[in-house]
């Protein structure tokens, strides 16, 4: 058992973080103001080869491992605590790698090169306004018409929809449709790269709105309304009703990466109550003094901790499935590590800055600290994004208690 | 143009921690890598190669493998060759035996047009390889660039920023050029760069190889402590207004003391 990097993973985080100081942390508060990555911020990181991290070197990617994407994300929320960039980094590095898996090879040819220099976008979209966590729901069809097929619905909740406007060749993401019966449920779901803007304006029968946010303004979330969208057969990925199993493959590998994040967003929370408890005196004597703050303070640091160790557990067997593909190992291994890490991570995160909030007093309250954008860029993640709290629980539940007393 | 860098395996000083007890600090427990200055010299190489080609060569004088690292990180800066000079003791050579290795090499493995080095090390700071480097090659050095030109003609062009102000020197090739962190941003290595380099071969030099077996450490470290300027703790209580007088007198007489005044 080893629980150190390799030299390749310190070098690499080595490097993440050079650039995410000279590039990223100066300006990260101006981002969440703006509530805009800036086009040239993505494309620098494209170039730092910060987006399709565990996609092979022949498909345009960089040929590392889901550990290394991890460690990037990680890094970035540091940087960027509010999450917008680190949400941006791991939507473009785990639905790439998925695509990279499950598509054909000429849609992998075409699309992500541009996703790894951040010239596109590449997310998810599977929630509907019935609900994220109930994709045997998806109400989305798709119908076969010659080679193509028809698309009608209408997707909610979607991170990128602007950034798919606003990069110089835009981009889309791994999307699931009903080609079945709505009684089939999760059965009967397709999954399509859906691509309506690529290099021009966007393709007919596809219309976005933005929403407005309490949190993690750098990245924009929408909804996009499909009406007779045609997608070329080639963009189906995988097998025609086969869509939900490579989807949960890829909430996998995705949910590692959104558990990473809020390690990072809550190192950064920790690494500013350290500086402040010790500096800020009440009663004669630093606040770091009282037990009532250092006592929370190992408690909390101690939690980060084992959260890490879940994220990079997670991380770890990821890599033996998927890039080492060691004998033994099966992707409905991850199911529970993942779901213990992106249970653990978010929720804890919250809690942190909570408290970190209360130790700066009536300051964190005020815009004047900047502690509270992180607060609200996190808390996002205890409802949802990647997959719903409780259902991270009830993964676990099912698995421990087992599956005929813990139903669906 | 073909430019040799000597680089060094060193502690990162701003992740330096102290003992609580003892002030010595933890060399053990700080991360390692190439110092800045160091960086600054492989990115401008690059840049000279990127403009006039040739090649690009690093050196570094190490204790043990770990310290291949920053011949990898040259490499995953663009350097195209790396030697690594084993020395069990190498964190405590001295400037002159480190001079001296480094001009061991460039003999060996050279001629080089150019010898680009930081200007100082981010742990012993002394600034004075660059130039015994020179003295001993016999070759012209110019110290602390702060900006470089470089022709084909082998004509060498820095300018250096001095107290009194900017001075410009020339030499021409062979030369050595020291350069200060102000001479460029170095580039930060991609992930592929970074995973590429890891499979380039490094070339191991053995000291004997360049005469110089049994060169010995030369420095012995006695002690090494934080250095910390004990705070006065005076009170002068100024809570009386009437004595407001006393008190500013009372302070600046201390300041006169203390030679700040």
């Amino acid at each position: 058992m080893d629980f150190q990097f390799t030299e390749d993973e310190i070098r690499f985080r080595d490097s993440v973080i050079e650039f995410c100081k000279r590039y990223l942390e100066p300006k990260w508060v101006e981002i969440d103001e703006k509530k805009l990555i800036p086009v040239d911020l993505i494309k620098r990181m494209g170039e730092q080869g910060l987006f399709a991290i565990p996609v092979a070197e022949e498909y345009g990617g960089m040929g590392g491992t889901i550990t290394m994407a991890a460690i990037a994300v990680e890094e970035i929320a540091y940087h960027d605590p509010s999450v917008a960039t680190a949400v941006y980094t791991l939507l473009n590095n785990g639905w790439p790698f998925v695509l990279s898996m499950f598509a054909n090879e000429e849609v992998k040819g075409e699309i992500l090169p541009k996703v790894a220099e951040g010239e596109a976008f590449y997310g998810i979209a599977t929630t509907e306004a019935h609900g994220g966590s109930d994709i045997g729901g998806i109400r989305t069809t798709a119908k076969k018409k010659d080679g193509s097929w028809v698309i009608n619905g209408q997707k909610t909740f979607i991170s990128g929809v602007r950034e798919v406007a606003d990069l110089p060749c835009g981009g889309g993401w791994f999307m699931l449709a009903r080609t079945g019966r709505m009684e089939e449920a999760h059965r009967a779901l397709t999954a399509f790269s859906l691509i309506p803007r690529w290099n021009g304006k966007f393709k007919d029968g596809f219309e976005y709105s933005v929403y407005e946010e309490i949190g993690r303004h750098g990245i924009s979330t929408g909804e996009f309304t499909l009406k007779e969208f045609e997608v070329d057969d080639k963009y189906r990925i995988g097998d025609v009703n086969k869509g939900f199993y490579l989807a949960m493959e890829g909430f996998n590998v995705a949910r590692i990466l959104v558990a990473a994040a809020c390690i990072g967003t809550s190192r950064w929370a920790l690494d500013q109550a350290l500086e402040w408890i010790r500096q800020r005196r009440l009663f004669g004597r630093p606040i770091a003094s009282f037990q009532g703050v250092s006592f929370r303070l190992a408690e909390l640091y101690t939690e980060l901790e084992a959260a890490k160790l879940l994220v990079y557990k997670a991380a770890w067997l990821a890599d033996k499935i998927y890039i080492e593909k060691a004998t033994g190992f099966r992707p409905a291994d991850l199911n529970v590590p993942v779901a213990m890490a992106k249970m653990k991570a978010p929720e804890l995160a919250v809690k942190i800055y909570e408290e970190v909030l209360k130790w700066f007093g009536a300051y964190g309250y005020t815009k004047e600290s900047n502690v509270y954008r992180g607060w609200l860029g996190v808390f996002s993640y205890t409802i949802g994004a990647e997959g719903a709290q409780n259902i991270m629980r009830y993964i676990v539940a099912r698995d421990v208690i087992g599956r005929d007393y813990v139903k669906a | 143009m073909k430019i040799l860098i000597p680089v060094k395996y060193t502690i990162d000083v701003s992740q330096l921690k102290f003992d609580e007890s003892t002030k010595q600090p933890l060399l053990d427990a700080c991360p390692k890598a190439m110092g800045d200055a160091d960086k600054c010299a492989v990115e401008e190489a690059l840049r000279i190669k990127e403009k006039l080609g040739g090649t690009t060569a690093v050196v570094s004088i190490i204790s043990g493998d770990e310290g291949l690292r920053v011949i990898r990180d040259a490499y995953a800066m663009g350097v195209d060759e790396g030697y690594a000079v084993y020395h069990p003791e190498a964190e405590r050579l001295d400037a002159l035996s480190i001079a001296r290795i480094i001009a061991g090499v460039y003999r060996a493995k050279g001629p080089y047009d150019l010898i680009l080095i930081g200007l100082a090390s981010g742990d012993t700071h002394s600034g004075v390889v660059g130039p015994t480097l020179a003295a001993i090659l016999d070759i012209p050095v110019i110290s602390g660039a702060d900006s470089l030109e470089v022709t084909d003609e082998g004509l060498v062009r820095a300018k250096c920023m001095m107290e009194d102000g900017t001075y410009v020197f020339e030499a021409r090739t062979p030369a050595v050029v020291t350069v200060t962190t102000e001479i460029n941003e170095p580039r930060i290595p991609t992930l592929k760069a970074i995973l590429k380099s890891k499979k380039k071969p490094i070339s191991k030099v053995e000291l004997k190889d360049i005469g110089l077996e049994g060169i010995s450490a030369g420095i012995e470290v006695l002690d090494a402590k934080k250095y910390e300027v004990p705070r006065k703790r005076v009170i002068i209580d100024a809570t009386d207004p009437s004595k407001i007088d006393e008190c500013i007198e009372k302070i600046v007489g201390l300041l006169r003391e203390e030679g700040v005044l």
